[in-house]
């Protein structure tokens, strides 16, 4: 077997070289060596094995690559190298988040590598779960040396279907292979008992844990802290228990100071916000500092919460005991959820507008909608601004020029397939099939709304011919079923072909990443919604651990379309505008989902909902959703889980925009130059006639106006901490005139 | 709403062909060319006659773009019965069966019973497969196969009940444990006599709350 592996890599210069280097490094890597339990050995070290965290190749987390064997056991880890990100200003939480500790194989399911024409290879290790590790880079090469590794250690196959995948742990047995992605987990923990001998390194005390595994239910207080305890080598859990911990105390703090917030107006974090703010964050925020590392070292265990957070539910006598909701969540809600207020309406509209038609404090603006949404008659208005189609601070005459340059653009991208002759479509598969695909998903788009009701209706015909210009606009991504459903509400509030093919490409700006082919974006955002359940409802995600749903597909549709297919068209309306608004969070979305699974917790832990009946159930709360509720439950739950639920969403993580604060830095100068003109095209915006203002330093000048008019503190601190990058980016992002300047200063 | 079993169906293949219509129309009995397109997977459920029992059949209806097979391979556990849908008008959709079956026979459990289904068949002036290709195709991968129309209902109900039948046969001759509910069968209330694992399944489903 080994001869052949050999015979099979030897045509892979990149694996000589690494041949060559490999016991060098493997060496040189001693001082990492006491990181290793007893008895381990490592059997392959890559150094230079890199993620990244945004789309951005610049931004790179570098570290090394190691497979250890312990028995029969192999395990993966990947630890960041300290101190020498490409970028300094990469949290180091960032790279604790990014961690893999130490990874069991019997918890892998496929290894999928990509080899690009240009570019670095990189591996995407998924998990039995069906969640997936970020892609590694392997910088120094090495891939094919890393598969030939665990080869000779684990049960290994090219997957039949895509000679990409590596599927590990795959049996002969059809139905043990179909057990094996969804239902193995347990099985294979068990079977590898050794596995378990390595704990998650230096902690004794969850070593411990494996011995008090009991039924579900149990009432030891342990269990609210939702760690699961079957896989003790789950990186992600890592970091679960950092946040964990640091989490409890933010619980602890809100338990008690509940009753005095209660007396407190709905404002009471712009009333008290002083003291609020301080004592909320006092707590975390001393652990979190510079104790990261420690908290992980000597996790102190189980004494906390309260045991009173473990009753029992009375209200579902007949059901399985429901272990309470750690945030006593109905209380907490009407605490912390603001009351909703009126949509904001034209003459209100009026006064954040300054005479020459500039948003005065876009900050205000955005709360304001956050908190009531738009009348649907000034939406046509305000969404361009939420999505970033307009400038806060451009002038009625700046956006009235733009509008007709981005006329003319989206005339001409949609003259790129209208020229196409049907001798050439002959020719053409690609394009005819997408044309295809489009023709037949307009037609299935929201036909019961009047707007595209009836035979030969123009609008849906304007749908097509939108969603077919973007996929000649963003070719690479193209057309994805979804994509209709996103720009329906907009041609219908827009009521103009090309102003709403711009608010579109505005939003897929944001969520394009939700139909990559490799669905890397909507897994990046199950992952973070499984980390924020954890946080925020241990006992609920304890549960869908022990009935293998912690892949959250049964949240796939929610997250794809915005609830777009859960909620009445208005209400979608209503939803998208305030999740535009990035208020609190750009992840509020995740938080819709958990405060409408927290709604329904006992529901589902009470019948014992496994992975069909979930399912089945979550998609059949379509229509059954009260959105207002919802969204206050939501803002609570993203109050309450504040910089500890920031930690658990990696940068990058749609509808996050790719961080642009590296171009500042010198080395990136290349990538300015290089990426400039494709977004110049992109952003007719960035097109001022000569006799308008320039705008040379917008992401400055307006990151700073943010950040210095918020008037929530709790909402300034969210937002510092992750600092200017996230501001800045939105506006350096929508408005190219600051880089086209320094393409032509160049 | 009793019933003596319970099967789990899933409905697959590419975009378009007309899962949704054939699923109306079998649990609806109605034709509804206007209607929004599958994201992520949609649910039907319907009692049938096979044998004098009461057999519910609870049908998941998949969205067929090829960006979300992965998604819709996590619906293929615990099926027991598969309709493979091709459109006979469109080329294209019968040549993809290869992978759709690579997929099915991968990621469900062996013994599915799989139905393929060449649907539009009202369409016949438009056809671009003939229906010995559907029946080679069948005959080559063990597969049960008949032409539909889920626009006039020709032999909708027939393509659902003879997969149940099917199925029913299965247990019969004891290829399945069916108190393993990983065949996608589940036993209900006035399930078979003596089959005790049954009635706890029974217990625990409710009747008939699933749809």
């Amino acid at each position: 077997m080994l001869e052949t592996e050999v015979h099979d890599l030897s045509d892979d210069a990149d694996y000589e070289a690494s041949q060559q280097q490999g016991s060098r490094s493997i060496m040189r890597s001693d001082s990492g060596k006491r990181s290793e339990p007893e008895g381990a050995e490592v059997v392959y070290v890559k150094e230079n094995v890199s993620v990244h965290p945004t789309q951005y190749m610049s931004e790179r987390i570098s570290g090394r690559l190691k497979l250890i064997k312990q028995g029969q056991s192999l395990f993966m880890s990947w630890i960041p190298y300290k101190g020498q990100n490409s970028n300094t200003r990469l949290l180091e939480k960032d790279r604790n988040l990014y961690t893999i500790r130490l990874l069991a194989f019997t918890d892998v399911r496929s290894i999928r590598r990509h080899t690009p024409a240009f570019g670095w290879q990189y591996v995407i290790v998924v998990l039995l779960s069906g969640l997936a590790f970020p892609p590694l880079y392997f910088y120094n090469g090495g891939v094919r040396e890393f598969l030939a590794t665990i080869r000779q250690h684990v049960f290994l196959v090219r997957s039949a279907e895509d000679e990409s995948i590596f599927i590990v742990n795959d049996f002969q047995d059809p139905l043990q292979k179909t057990l094996s992605s969804l239902v193995q987990p347990r099985a294979v923990s068990v079977a590898n008992a050794p596995s378990a001998s390595i704990s998650v390194g230096e902690s004794p005390s969850i070593h411990n844990q494996k011995t008090d595994e009991g039924a579900f239910g149990g009432s030891s207080a342990s269990q609210y802290i939702g760690r699961p305890r079957h896989k003790v080598h789950d990186p992600a859990r890592d970091l679960s228990i950092q946040v964990l911990e640091k989490f409890s105390l933010v619980t602890k703090f809100a338990r008690e100071t509940t009753s005095q917030l209660f007396h407190e107006n709905s404002d009471y974090f712009l009333a008290n916000g002083r003291k609020n703010e301080q004592s909320i964050h006092d707590g975390p925020p001393k652990l979190e500092s510079n104790n990261l590392q420690k908290v992980t070292n000597d996790v102190p265990v189980h004494d906390h919460p309260p045991k009173s957070t473990f009753n029992i539910m009375q209200n579902v006598p007949d059901e399985v005991p429901v272990p309470a909701d750690p945030l006593e969540f109905d209380q907490l809600a009407v605490v912390w959820g603001k009351p909703r207020q009126p949509p904001l309406a034209t003459k209100e509209w009026a006064t954040f507008l300054d005479s020459e038609g500039r948003v005065m404090d876009a900050k205000a603006l955005k709360k304001r909608v956050f908190y009531g949404g738009v009348e649907h008659e000034l939406r046509k208005e305000v969404w361009p601004f939420l999505l970033g189609s307009h400038e806060y601070d451009s002038t009625y005459a700046e956006r009235e020029y733009l509008r007709s340059v981005k006329k003319k653009d989206y005339e001409n991208i949609k003259g790129q397939w209208q020229s196409i002759s049907p001798e050439q479509a002959k020719r053409f598969t690609k394009f005819r099939e997408r044309k295809g695909l489009i023709e037949k998903d307009v037609v299935r788009t929201d036909r019961t709304i009047y707007f595209y009701d009836g035979e030969d209706n123009q609008n849906v015909n304007l749908l097509h011919d939108i969603l077919l210009t973007y996929s000649f606009y963003n070719f690479d991504l193209g057309y994805c079923q979804g994509m209709s459903d996103l720009l329906s509400p907009i041609l219908y509030v827009m009521e103009d072909e090309s102003e709403a093919f711009w608010c579109f490409c505005a939003l897929m700006e944001r969520l394009g990443p939700n139909f990559n082919r490799d669905q890397n974006g909507m897994h990046a955002q199950l992952f973070a919604l499984s980390k924020l359940v954890e946080i925020l409802d241990g006992p609920l995600h304890n549960y869908f651990k022990q009935n293998d749903c912690l892949n959250y597909f049964f949240c796939f549709r929610w997250i794809l379309i915005q609830f777009k297919r859960e909620l009445k068209y208005e209400e979608t309306m209503r939803l998208w505008e305030v999740l535009w608004t990035h208020y609190l969070s750009e992840h509020l979305h995740l938080y819709v989902c958990i405060a409408i699974l927290k709604r329904h917790r006992s529901k589902i832990i009470g019948e014992q909902m496994d992975f069909d009946n979930l399912l089945k159930f979550t998609n059949g709360l379509s229509g059954h959703i009260d959105l207002e509720a919802v969204l206050r439950e939501a803002e609570a739950l993203c109050l309450c889980a504040g910089e500890n639920g920031a930690a658990c969403i990696p940068p990058g993580t749609p509808p996050s925009l790719p961080t642009e604060d590296g171009l500042l830095t010198s080395q990136l100068e290349d990538e300015v130059l290089f990426s400039c003109p494709r977004k110049v095209f992109s952003h007719p915006t960035s097109r001022l006639p000569p006799g308008l203002p320039s705008k040379a330093m917008p992401a400055l000048t307006a990151s700073s106006v943010c950040l210095t008019s918020f008037s929530s503190p709790l909402a300034t601190d969210r937002l510092v901490r992750r600092p200017l990058k996230r501001r800045g980016e939105r506006i350096g992002k929508g408005n190219s005139a600051a880089e086209g300047s320094i393409v032509g200063r160049r | 709403m009793s019933y003596a079993y319970l099967f789990k169906y899933i409905i697959i293949g590419d975009t378009g062909v007309g899962k949704s219509c054939l699923l109306l129309q079998f649990t609806d009995k109605r034709f509804q060319p206007v209607h929004d397109l599958t994201i992520g997977v949609e649910f039907g459920a319907r009692m049938i006659t096979i044998d004098n029992k009461p057999i519910k059949l609870q049908i998941w209806d998949t969205a067929g773009q090829e960006s979300f097979r992965s998604i819709t391979r996590s619906y293929y556990r615990g099926a027991a019965g598969a309709l493979l849908v091709y459109d006979i008008t469109r080329r294209e959709t019968f040549n993809h069966l290869a992978s759709w079956l690579e997929d099915a026979r991968q990621h469900a459990n062996a013994n599915m019973t799989i139905m393929l289904i060449g649907n539009k068949c009202d369409l016949a002036h438009r056809r671009a497969v003939s229906t010995e290709e559907g029946e080679q195709f069948a005959k080559e991968h063990g597969l049960i196969f008949m032409e539909v129309s889920a626009k006039t209902a020709q032999n909708v109900e027939e393509a659902f009940i003879k997969t149940a039948a099917t199925i029913y046969k299965k247990i019969q001759d004891g290829v399945f444990d069916v108190s393993n509910e990983s065949y996608g069968i589940k036993v209900g209330y006035g399930g078979i006599p003596g089959s005790s694992s049954g009635r706890d399944a029974a217990t625990s489903q409710g009747g008939g709350c699933c749809t």
